[in-house]
């Protein structure tokens, strides 16, 4: 509970719980329709119409892992034609020392790996994670929300929070079983 | 159910193929006459193309029989109707039986009394053995795409659905294992055995693959033409176009992978009684061809096709189609025709198309598309059976 | 539409259950993690862990053994160089690849079954790997010397690998493939992990699991990416599965020699390597679901569907075996025909027959479907088609290398008592990491089977 100054306490938003996924997607339709932008809802597995309701745009993911697997394919040709033919030219059973049909498996599995970690590094970056401390496991039901409870979040950061209006505007919602403070 | 007869539209691609096939089969009779040998060759390049697209429709009706999934249903009756042509691709057959001599080298006398190797494969390659063989594959074939309409037909009429579709999936099981081996010895005894020397064990596979694309391809144009038109409009929605999307990129990259997997082992082996193939078919002009295999055949339409939203999108997509189905026409050539010249190996004569290639392909095309349509217009459009059709249908009325 | 759309949806819900009636996001959660997070481990686990820890310890035995003698220990000497050795490599990485076909390519096929078997399948590529890269990296002889020739990095004597070879594609192939199969297996972890997190009663297992959680909080945003995230990978894992076995084939189909060289090995080492796979997730999974009461999320209608896969992908083996008969015939060459005459009728044609008993035959009772919907059976065929696939690799490997173009050189070949322990030692390490992967991990994807929930238990809406 820590307070930063002396006013009233900082907090991290106000949070609405749950019961079925349908009330979540609604009330994150409701809430954005209000013109609340920095919501995050969380539930215990993916829905897809939620990251719709938020106004999500497309993830970046898959423009960055084509760049990764791009890079690896240049970078593991580049090294395979630079090592066989300039470093080490060598006659190895006759073979051209460009020998491009061979170069071919090595350079997939490179553009394979590049791409590859680029989507789990990239989906951890975006997701910026790893978070050691994030406020809202300071609410003490939000332990369900990876079992079977859904929750909505509105930020204080969010330019139209109000610590009253929201928390009222989050009451009124169907379906809302409990709203509470997110504390720092 | 009434409605569900095939569009107007296709009474005017019908004439339209008859024209071509009757122009097509004009040009063939004129080169019958100048150069009967050359007709023989080019009709087997005709005949194999269009056939494998008829065989590739059977193909993925079986598949889908055992896979479901609304994607096939959509499609159903075009797969159908394309592998209904084919008892009348028997016919089409008999100028390559008729032309065994001049297409094969092992009908030859000549030639197997002077060659060692081929004399010992008349045992498997001779003329009546061909023939039997040929009469089986289309007795399979005609046997398996007359099943499957039957059963197709009585699920229409609502006759008894679980045993109907139970049905339907054995067919599917049984059916793709002959399919198997029935393609493979077909592209053997037609394709690969026009150089009697060179061998590939996979070259059955390479031959499925293509079919399905081939097919695939095909039905990509047709679902975008009369896609938007009633009764296909009624069922159609973007996620089949996706799913069928999909299902053209997988098999473009099974063909890449099957085509390069070849290559690389040969190249690698790089034994004289192989390497040949190759050899003849990256010169003379032909190393075009093979490029323009690499490019449109792999490169473009699997980079085209990784893009979510041109999957989605009927016209873009049969765009792509009609480019593979073209560049299939290509790889065809590419396969078979170095060797119909006559030679092999180095020294082989360079790449020089013959105006009866265009016109055999002309002829047996107009004819093969003249069935299709044929068969195509003979029965519902949709398989008003299936539950998950009849919901569309039913969901669309009310 | 829930109201008017009667037949399609029925028909499949009475007899496609992937999930047993009565469960809800709450029940799923539960179930699974506490077997994970329960304090009283079961005393057959331990009696497992134990007969499996020791086989670990003939593989550590006869590796020291190998390290300090040479790899003579093992029967392997020209001309067969390569024996058990690659036999059991092949062998193991066919397995892995079940694991990564239910994972991805199910996953992009939309194929809701594959959801309670893809955890463990995953967790079983990656053990599979794991034993599978022992026995070259031994081979080697010493394997610490081996680097430089292996991997592409500049040292001091200024030379590189040979990247025309066929092994050096098998160091990228398979390290990529381990790489990859590790990183698929966690990202799919990682929401569980924060289930586990949340749901662990001692503290120092909280850190555990929340350290791997790495702060997962199920957000809309994380899972927006994730989906995106875990799709991309699915996609990149599907290709690279098949380029493995392919690679792997290629070892020997790029050589010369009769019974190698056929262009039919790629796919057909492809739908073997999935054909044992399936085996395998068959011979886990039976006893598995037994064990811990999972038959509520592994139903017969998972059983069923691998024993149809299996079926499918063993006629595609039977096809290659055709072919490549077939085309012995057919090529004319001398040197072919009698690979296939020795297989089939030489010193070693037992083992031939066998295989064909093995792996074509018996897996032709899986058209019959009483057959196929018994546990029993099925766990018996899955051990035959086991056995069967590490026949095909002996067939392939020794019995084509001891008597290849030169009589002179011909010889024979037998396993030694150090390539059978290297061989059940890594079985004991393989089921070493399995035991200790289902008493302290999710057996079975909790979050993606919270998805295949209906709505009515808390599912996913269906628009």
């Amino acid at each position: 509970m820590r307070r930063r100054g002396t006013g009233t306490p900082d907090i991290h938003g106000v949070m609405a719980e749950f019961n079925t996924p349908h009330d979540v997607v609604e009330a994150a339709h409701r809430v954005h329709a209000q013109g609340y932008r920095k919501v995050d809802a969380y539930s215990p597995y993916p829905i897809e119409e939620l990251s719709h309701a938020l106004g999500f745009h497309h993830s970046p993911l898959p423009l960055l892992v084509l760049l990764g697997g791009i890079f690896g394919l240049v970078a593991v040709y580049g090294l395979q034609y630079w090592s066989a033919v300039i470093e080490y030219p060598m006659n190895i059973g006759g073979r051209p020392l460009h020998s491009w049909p061979a170069f071919v498996v090595p350079t997939f599995d490179g553009t394979i790996l590049f791409a590859s970690l680029t989507a789990v590094l990239g989906v951890l970056a975006l997701n910026g994670l790893p978070e050691p401390y994030h406020p809202v496991f300071n609410v003490p039901t939000f332990a369900l929300a990876s079992r079977d409870k859904f929750f909505l979040c509105i930020e204080a950061r969010d330019p139209k929070f109000d610590r009253d209006k929201t928390r009222d505007l989050l009451r009124a919602l169907p379906g809302v079983v409990d709203v509470v403070e997110v504390e720092h | 159910m009434k409605g569900l007869q095939a569009p107007a539209a296709l009474d005017g691609l019908q004439k339209g193929a008859l024209g071509a096939g009757v122009a097509g089969l004009l040009l063939c009779a004129l080169g019958f006459f100048t150069n009967a040998e050359q007709l023989y060759r080019s009709w087997l390049f005709g005949f194999l193309f269009w056939t494998g697209i008829a065989i590739g429709c059977l193909s993925i009706t079986l598949i889908h029989n055992l896979t479901g999934g609304l994607w096939g249903l959509v499609i159903r009756r075009l797969l159908e109707a394309g592998a209904r042509t084919l008892p009348w691709m028997a016919v089409l057959f008999l100028p390559v039986a008729f032309g065994l001599p001049h297409i094969y080298p092992w009908a030859r006398a000549d030639v197997v009394a002077a060659d060692a190797l081929v004399r010992m494969k008349t045992a498997y390659l001779n003329a009546p053995f061909f023939l039997a063989r040929a009469v089986f594959y289309f007795g399979v074939w005609f046997l398996l795409s007359h099943m499957q309409s039957r059963w197709s037909d009585e699920l229409d009429r609502g006759v008894n659905y679980l045993k109907t579709s139970r049905r339907l999936r054995g067919l599917g099981g049984a059916g793709l294992l002959l399919m198997g081996l029935t393609i493979t010895f077909s592209a053997v005894d037609w394709a690969m055995s026009i150089n009697p020397h060179w061998f590939s064990t996979v070259y059955g596979v390479l031959f499925m693959v293509g079919q399905a694309l081939s097919a695939m391809a095909f039905i990509i144009v047709c679902v975008a033409r009369f896609g938007g038109e009633d009764p296909l409009s009624r069922v159609l929605r973007k996620e089949q176009v996706h799913d069928l999307g999909k299902l053209m990129l997988a098999f473009v990259m099974l063909w890449a992978y099957i085509s390069f997997t070849q290559f690389l082992i040969i190249w690698a082996g790089n034994l004289p009684e192989e390497i040949p193939f190759y050899i003849q078919r990256l010169q003379g002009g032909w190393q075009y061809l093979a490029l323009g295999l690499v490019l449109f055949h792999f490169a473009l339409p699997f980079a085209v096709l990784l893009s979510r939203d041109l999957k989605r999108n009927a016209r873009t997509l049969a765009m792509v189609a009609a480019l593979v189905l073209a560049i299939r026409v290509v790889d065809l050539y590419w396969l078979i025709a170095p060797d119909l010249a006559g030679h092999h190996g180095a020294g082989a004569p360079g790449l020089h198309p013959h105006w009866m290639d265009l016109a055999a392909l002309l002829a047996v095309g107009g004819v093969w598309l003249t069935l299709f349509v044929r068969e195509l217009r003979g029965r519902p459009l949709l398989p008003v059976g299936e539950p998950e059709i009849k919901e569309l249908l039913e969901a669309r009325a009310s | 539409m829930a109201e008017h759309a009667p037949s399609a949806k029925r028909i499949q819900s009475e007899t496609d259950a992937l999930i047993a009636p009565g469960h809800t996001l709450a029940s799923i959660t539960e179930k699974i993690a506490s077997l994970a997070l329960k304090r009283r481990t079961p005393l057959g686990w331990f009696v497992g862990f134990g007969i499996s820890f020791l086989l670990l310890q003939a593989l550590l035995y006869t590796l020291a053994v190998l390290l300090f003698k040479g790899v003579g220990v093992w029967g392997i000497n020209v001309p067969v160089g390569w024996g058990f050795d690659i036999i059991n490599l092949v062998w193991w990485i066919g397995i892995g690849h079940a694991g990564t076909l239910i994972s991805a390519i199910l996953l992009l096929l939309r194929q809701d079954w594959r959801t309670s078997i893809n955890r463990f399948a995953e967790a079983m590529t990656l053990f599979a790997v794991a034993c599978a890269v022992i026995f070259p990296v031994f081979h080697t002889g010493r394997p610490w010397l081996a680097a430089y020739w292996l991997f592409p990095y500049p040292n001091t004597m200024g030379l590189w690998p040979n990247f025309r070879s066929p092994l050096i594609w098998d160091v990228f192939a398979i390290s990529t493939y381990g790489t990859v199969s590790a990183l698929f297996w966690y990202v799919g972890l990682i929401p569980d992990m924060a289930t586990l997190r949340d749901r662990a009663k001692s503290k120092a297992w909280k850190i555990v699991y929340g350290m791997a959680a790495m702060g997962w909080r199920g957000s809309a945003r994380h899972w927006h990416n994730y989906e995106s995230a875990y799709l991309l990978l699915a996609g990149l894992a599907t290709p690279l599965v098949i380029s493995v076995h392919t690679v792997v084939s290629l070892d020997f189909a790029a050589g010369v020699i009769p019974g190698w060289h056929a262009t039919i090995f790629p796919p057909y080492f492809v739908a073997g390597a999935i054909y044992a796979g399936f085996a395998m997730v068959l011979t886990l999974s039976i006893p598995l679901r037994k064990a811990y009461g999972l038959e509520d999320f592994i139903t017969m209608k998972h059983l069923e569907n691998m024993a149809k896969v299996m079926l499918a992908t063993g006629l595609i083996v039977a096809y290659g075996y055709t072919m490549e008969a077939f085309m012995a015939w057919y090529s004319g060459n001398p040197y072919e025909k009698f690979m296939m005459a020795n297989r089939m009728g030489g010193p070693y044609a037992v083992f031939y027959w066998l295989l064909i008993l093995c792996n074509v035959l018996a897996p032709n009772l899986l058209w019959i479907k009483n057959l196929r919907t018994n546990t029993t059976f099925l766990f018996l065929i899955s051990l035959v088609v086991g056995v069967g696939m590490w026949l095909e690799r002996f067939v392939i490997i020794p019995v084509s290398l001891h008597r290849d173009f030169l009589p002179s050189s011909w010889g024979s070949y037998a396993g030694t008592r150090y390539d059978w322990s290297a061989f059940l030692g890594t079985i004991g390490l393989f089921l070493t990491l399995f035991f200790l992967f289902i008493r302290f991990m999710p057996v079975i994807s909790i979050f993606e089977m919270r998805t295949i929930l209906p709505e009515g238990e808390g599912g996913e809406p269906k628009s």
